[in-house]
């Protein structure tokens, strides 16, 4: 897993998306970028490189799975680890994000531990 | 009496006309009886027209008691508006604890790594010193930096404390956002009787709550569920998340 990958946090609440900037820091991430939802985050990530993206579902503007959604349909973007953390937790809604295309699914409230896990678990069937 | 009987003066007519038409068809008065009949019908209707005037009085007077109750009209003109403000005080408050939380922490990781580096290299010094790998010059400058070392953790170490206290300090929006909250549920509570009881007065059946969220497909944001919620249809934990993507071939 490459530290100095480019992280993008896309979130509403400017508290979570401190929190989880902090946690990316811990383990090592000091690249990251914040947006506040999928309308913001879009443009930054056809112009930013960004290897991986940290999502939020529930956002004004655009949520996270339509960002999601995007971001697969997009020819430039489509290969993009996606992992969303979000308060969203209805078994429907898991499937619905799966099916469209998310690497992992951290359910808020999260420990450190977990967003850890979630993210080795990523870069690993990615890599392997 | 009961309620269900009819006044003795309609009672009267009815009975008065009865006898008279059974006079009139007996004796094959037929023009009589048609016109007998015709009032008999005029009499049903006049009466149930009362009934109608009294149930739209009782209504008509409920309704009116109800706005005049006092109690409603501060509800709106005040309660409600007041509870939006609390809202958003509570949305305010909590936001500022949780940045100055994170702020102190950010800054007291900042320190502790600091700590962590001088003293791992000045750790790693001591130890040639005591393996006596070291010439007299650099043990010099070692024991010039284990004096700084300490004299700055007693500086450092009392902002460290001094931003704990703070963390802790910024805990107590939960005490006033709880009562604020218990405040705007005694409202809630108070305007869902109020409604009940205008539910009540304008005769109305409370209709099953109809399912008004036609996604289906899970695209819908929901929010943060309870932990109340069914866990046939909520995943309640990252366990359950994490079972659930397994079995879609996670």
């Amino acid at each position: 897993m490459n530290k100095d990958m480019k992280i993008l946090i896309v979130d509403d609440f400017s508290t979570m998306r401190r929190i989880i900037k902090n946690l990316l820091r811990d383990l090592g991430f000091n690249d990251t970028t914040e947006a506040d939802d999928g309308q913001t985050a879009l443009p930054l990530l056809k112009s930013g490189k960004f290897d991986f993206l940290v999502t939020d579902w529930n956002m004004p503007g655009m949520d996270g799975l339509t960002l999601l959604k995007t971001v697969r349909a997009d020819e430039n973007l489509k290969d993009l680890p996606v992992l969303m953390v979000t308060a969203e937790a209805k078994r429907e809604q898991i499937v619905e994000a799966a099916q469209a295309g998310v690497n992992g699914y951290v359910v808020k409230p999260f420990t450190a531990v977990t967003l850890k896990e979630k993210i080795e678990k990523i870069f690993e069937r990615l890599e392997g | 009496m009961s309620e269900d009987e009819l006044p003795s003066y309609v009672k009267e007519s009815y009975l008065t006309r009865l006898t008279e038409l059974s006079n009139a068809l007996e004796q094959n008065n037929h023009d009589r009886a048609n016109q007998l009949i015709g009032e008999l019908t005029t009499l049903r209707e006049s009466s149930l027209f009362q009934e109608l005037g009294k149930l739209t009085r009782e209504i008509h007077e409920s309704i009116n008691a109800f706005s005049d109750d006092d109690r409603v009209a501060e509800l709106a003109s005040e309660e409600i508006p007041d509870a939006k403000e609390r809202l958003g005080f509570i949305v305010s408050k909590t936001d500022d604890a949780a940045h100055r939380t994170i702020a102190n922490a950010e800054q007291t990781v900042d320190f502790v790594n600091a700590f962590n580096e001088r003293a791992s290299d000045l750790n790693q010094r001591w130890k040639q010193f005591t393996t006596q790998q070291m010439s007299k010059a650099d043990f010099l400058a070692l024991s010039d930096d284990i004096g700084e070392f300490l004299n700055s953790i007693e500086g450092e170490s009392t902002q460290v404390k001094s931003k704990m206290t703070d963390i802790m300090m910024a805990q107590d929006y939960q005490d006033l956002t709880g009562q604020m909250i218990k405040q705007v549920t005694n409202m809630v509570q108070e305007i869902e009787e109020k409604l009940v009881r205008l539910v009540a007065i304008t005769g109305s059946r409370i209709s099953e709550v109809q399912e008004k969220d036609e996604r289906k497909d899970g695209t819908m944001a929901h929010g943060p569920q309870l932990p109340t919620a069914d866990k046939a249809e909520v995943a309640t934990n990252q366990d359950e998340v994490d079972d659930l993507l397994a079995s879609l071939g996670f």
